[in-house]
């Protein structure tokens, strides 16, 4: 056993001399979100801990962060062309403003900079700018994923509510909700709350307390955000139903993961920010410096469902700054 | 004689907000059915209109007075997450994090009627630069010091009886019991007390109001104090009743707050206006925002009602300042 | 002859190098109306607020019962009696005519913390207030000042300054915005103010309001008093002379007859 990790050692330690050497080793930029936003101090964790094998085969890794949102487009393209002088092997990108950033992406991929999106852009994006692959979440999917657990759970009857109806990606959780759990042989519909209701917890707890007594069938509530779902727990305990309708939320705070672990709300669907750097940056950097080619595609790190069964290593999780 | 009286009645300030609270409670209760009006549904829309209550007078007031104060919907996250991160992140105590919530409140209030007071700078413009400056102070400190954009807050004890708990069969907030006696207080001190004819005579002539001897700075900066104060208050509560605090939110209580204040006949330009009429134009508000969810209606309608029915309530009491303008006994004018 | 009650001697007023006022001597005396005649420009509302302590004199003396004194501050010219009305009244518009008449002095009852605002009294003081002053369709201390007309506004505000104790009123233009009827009203309480032994101080530009109720004229000619005397003294046409800078009305018209006359009738463009 010794002498073969003698061996493994040895080899890797060749390997690293041998890749230190070699103009291949993969040099890789991420770029991201400001360091106020906690979702991308999540990402940074992936991308630490991605690290230390790209550097033992030689390569590096540099994360490229907006100092803040106020000029975003510009500030995004500025960073790619940051990444295209750095002369990086390889670029993980998210396409948050096609218009401005798809230009940029091709000028790097025309440079022979190996790309990969993650986050947001999609896997038909990926195809269209030549990306290899797309790490990241599909609002729809996890929309269904959610619906399908609410079906599972026996549950026939769901509300989603909507907080900021009309955006792309609220309306597709939503979407999603409804076709999953349509599917598992139950109902589902959308409830948009007008923008005079956004940010007003008691506003936001009202309507749904209001929904729940009008139709006392309701027997499943999901939110698209985690703060809304603070809103519908006081609103699904106020309500006075037989059966306290069951809860789930869309992206998961602090007191939605106490109150999975109390039991009064059933599941958070997580997209795994983690894993998307984390992955992002291990499959670039094995492609550009083995040749891997990834059959899966697009490379979905979501849903990722967080209720009783898994509380407390999510919990862990959040300590160590990964959830 | 009744006549009379009545024609007075329809010449006060809130008549117009009382009329426009009947019209859309008739309208709702034929629309949305008896649900709305039993407990729970009555509950829902007083529990909304509690929250937004306790800003909109004093934000009323400070119209009455001639001033706005936009950053109220900066003050409601502050206050929030001023006592999620003292008591929740930290666990000192509830208690101080009230305290701190507060006074930040008080602080804020300071500054924006220092500023106003000395450098004559409308008060929108201040405030609409307080607004972002807090939101910017909320949102770079609680990132700093808990690393996440939303804090949870587990309370007990009395002080989430007194902040936020449900009342009454457990359905009304106990914001509605702070909101009425706040209003009962406000209602003596505007209408009963010489301080509230000062507000008006600020808001109808500042120049003139100075030279009749109102200490017209001292009370500027006292309503930019109630004002914020009471928004980091909503915001505190909020936060120790659904035990967590979000760094956005709350803007909606700046365009909230201001419909329920012209609802209720208060000029936009200042000087006229009355807490009974705030209080109706909140209720009006908030049944109007609540009582789609008890109707029939395709929810993707909510704002085009919301708007017709406030539109309507608006112009009602445009109707009824013009009569009380016009109104000249003798000729025997209505 | 006891002294006047407020009295400017050789008052020279400069703002920067601007010469505003030069040399006014005036006297005011109770139960008496000095008319201040004068164009706009010739510096009657600099003279009102160097009467009124808004503005402080370059050089010369201010004069209160025969006693020289400064006005530093609005509040000062109050506490000596001397109350302004403006041409609006001064007044607020949507409030009712018994809060309008005593903002700031609120009649209260009740003690301690729980001391109300006396809305029947202060209603009922402003009411006969008004009506002593002969504006009887004033009777209800609820409506709002803004549902007044013009002149009664201005009664109001005069009403309100007798009330509290003036001894100096100084109206300006209080006639300017009205039409004949309300102006009448006006003229009205100004000689019922002089009968109950007010000085009045009553600048206009309209000289038959003037001369209706003036016991006393000064014409102002660019910041200077260029004429100054008592009723009977000079005719209309004269004193309208005077405020045109000298130039004689019946030339000017004549003037202007010569100019239609050689142009087919059209009158002259405007100046600007």
């Amino acid at each position: 056993m010794s002498f073969m990790k003698t061996i493994a050692r040895v080899m890797a330690t060749t390997a690293l001399v041998a890749a230190g050497s070699a103009a291949m080793a993969a040099e890789i930029a991420v770029i991201g979100g400001s360091n106020d936003d906690a979702f991308w101090n999540i990402i940074k964790k992936g991308i630490d801990d991605a690290t230390p094998a790209v550097e033992a085969n030689g390569g590096s890794v540099t994360y490229l962060r907006l100092v803040n949102y106020d000029n975003f487009a510009p500030d995004v393209v500025q960073l790619i062309r940051t990444a295209i002088s750095m002369e990086v092997d390889g670029l993980v990108i998210p396409n948050w403003v096609p218009e401005a950033e798809d230009p940029a992406i091709k000028e790097a991929i025309a440079a022979g900079i190996t790309v990969i999106l993650m986050n947001a852009g999609g896997a038909d994006k990926a195809i269209e700018l030549g990306a290899i692959n797309y790490v990241g979440s599909d609002e729809y999917v996890a929309g269904v994923a959610g619906g399908e657990y609410f079906g599972t759970a026996g549950k026939k009857n769901i509300l989603c509510v909507n907080t900021l109806p009309g955006a792309a990606n609220t309306e597709a959780r939503c979407k999603g909700v409804i076709e999953g759990v349509t599917a598992a042989g139950g109902t589902g519909v959308q409830l948009p709350l007008p923008t005079t209701s956004f940010g007003d917890a008691t506003a936001v707890a009202e309507a749904i307390k209001a929904e729940l007594l009008k139709d006392p069938t309701i027997d499943g509530v999901i939110t698209i955000s985690a703060g809304d779902a603070d809103s519908a727990a006081i609103a699904v305990a106020q309500a006075g139903q037989a059966t306290p309708a069951m809860l789930g939320s869309f992206d998961m705070n602090q007191a939605g993961l106490d109150r999975i672990q109390a039991g009064t709300q059933a599941f958070a669907i997580d997209q795994q920010p983690y894993l998307q750097s984390f992955l992002a940056v291990s499959l670039l950097a094995s492609s550009i410096d083995f040749g891997t080619d990834l059959p899966v595609f697009p490379v979905l790190t979501g849903p990722g469902i967080v209720d009783a069964s898994n509380i407390e290593a999510t919990l862990a999780g959040v300590k160590l700054g990964a959830r | 004689m009744l006549s009379i009286s009545f024609g007075g009645l329809l010449r006060r300030p809130e008549a117009g907000a009382a009329l426009g609270l009947v019209a859309v409670l008739i309208f709702f209760a034929i629309f949305g059915g008896v649900t709305f009006l039993k407990p729970g549904g009555m509950a829902s829309w007083l529990n909304v209109a509690a929250n937004l209550g306790v800003i909109a007078i004093p934000l009323g007031l400070l119209m009455i007075a001639g001033e706005l104060d936009i950053s109220v919907g900066a003050m409601v996250p502050f206050g929030a997450m001023t006592v999620a991160v003292i008591s929740g992140h930290y666990g000192l105590s509830i208690w101080l994090g009230v305290a701190v919530a507060l006074s930040f409140g008080v602080i804020v209030g300071l500054v924006n009627g220092f500023l106003i007071i000395k450098t004559a700078v409308p008060s929108l413009i201040v405030t609409l630069g307080s607004l972002f400056a807090v939101q910017g102070i909320v949102l770079g400190l609680t990132v700093l010091i808990t690393k996440s954009t939303s804090v949870a807050l587990a309370t007990e004890g009395p002080a989430k009886a007194i902040f936020g708990d449900f009342v009454m069969g457990g359905q009304l907030q106990v914001m509605v019991l702070w909101w009425m006696g706040l209003t009962a207080l406000y209602i003596f001190f505007v209408h009963f007390s010489p301080f509230g004819n000062w507000i008006f005579a600020m808001g109808g002539d500042k120049v003139s109001a100075r030279n009749a001897g109102i200490p017209t700075d001292r009370l500027t900066m006292i309503l930019f104090v109630l004002s914020s104060t009471s928004a980091a208050f909503v915001g505190m509560c909020q936060a120790i009743l659904y035990n967590s605090a979000q760094v956005a939110g709350g803007q909606s209580f700046i365009f909230n707050s201001i419909i329920a204040v012209v609802v209720g006949g208060v000029l936009l330009t200042g000087g006229f206006g009355s807490v009974v009429g705030i209080f109706f134009g909140t209720v009006t508000f908030a049944i109007v925002t609540q009582g789609i969810y008890y109707t029939d209606f395709d929810r993707n309608w909510s704002s085009l009602i919301i708007g017709v029915l406030l539109l309507g309530a608006v112009l009602m009491n445009n109707t009824f300042r013009h009569m009380a303008l016009a109104y000249t006994p003798k000729k025997g004018g209505k | 002859m006891s002294a006047p009650i407020l009295a400017l001697r050789g008052v020279n007023k400069s703002f920067g190098p601007i010469d505003v006022l030069h040399d006014i001597t005036l006297e005011v005396r109770a139960g008496q109306v000095l008319c201040l005649l004068g164009d706009n420009g010739a510096g009657k509302s600099t003279l009102i607020k160097i009467m009124s302590g808004v503005h402080q004199p370059s050089s010369g003396v201010i004069e209160i019962d025969g006693v020289a004194v400064g006005l530093p501050a609005p509040r000062a010219a109050a506490e000596n009696g001397i109350a302004t009305v403006h041409q609006f009244g001064g007044t607020f518009p949507l409030m009712s005519i018994g809060r309008s008449f005593f903002v700031g002095v609120e009649p209260t009852k009740g003690w301690g913390p729980f001391k109300v605002y006396d809305r029947k009294r202060a209603n009922d003081i402003a009411v006969k207030a008004v009506r002593d002053f002969g504006i009887t369709r004033i009777d209800d201390g609820d409506r709002l000042v803004g549902g007044l007309s013009g002149g009664e506004r201005q009664s109001l505000a005069i009403a309100r300054a007798v009330h509290f104790g003036a001894r100096v009123l100084i109206l300006d233009e209080p006639t300017a915005a009205l039409g004949v009827k309300q102006a009448t009203h006006v003229l009205r309480i100004v000689n019922e103010a002089k009968k109950r032994g007010l000085a009045v101080v009553f600048i206009t530009h309209q000289v038959m309001h003037a001369m209706a109720v003036g016991d006393h004229f000064a014409v102002l000619i660019r910041g200077a008093v260029a004429a100054d005397f008592h009723k009977g003294e000079k005719s209309r046409e004269e004193i309208t002379d005077l405020m045109a800078g000298g130039a004689s009305m019946a030339s000017l018209e004549a003037e202007i007859e010569g100019y239609m006359a050689s142009h087919d009738g059209h009158p002259p463009p405007p100046a600007h």
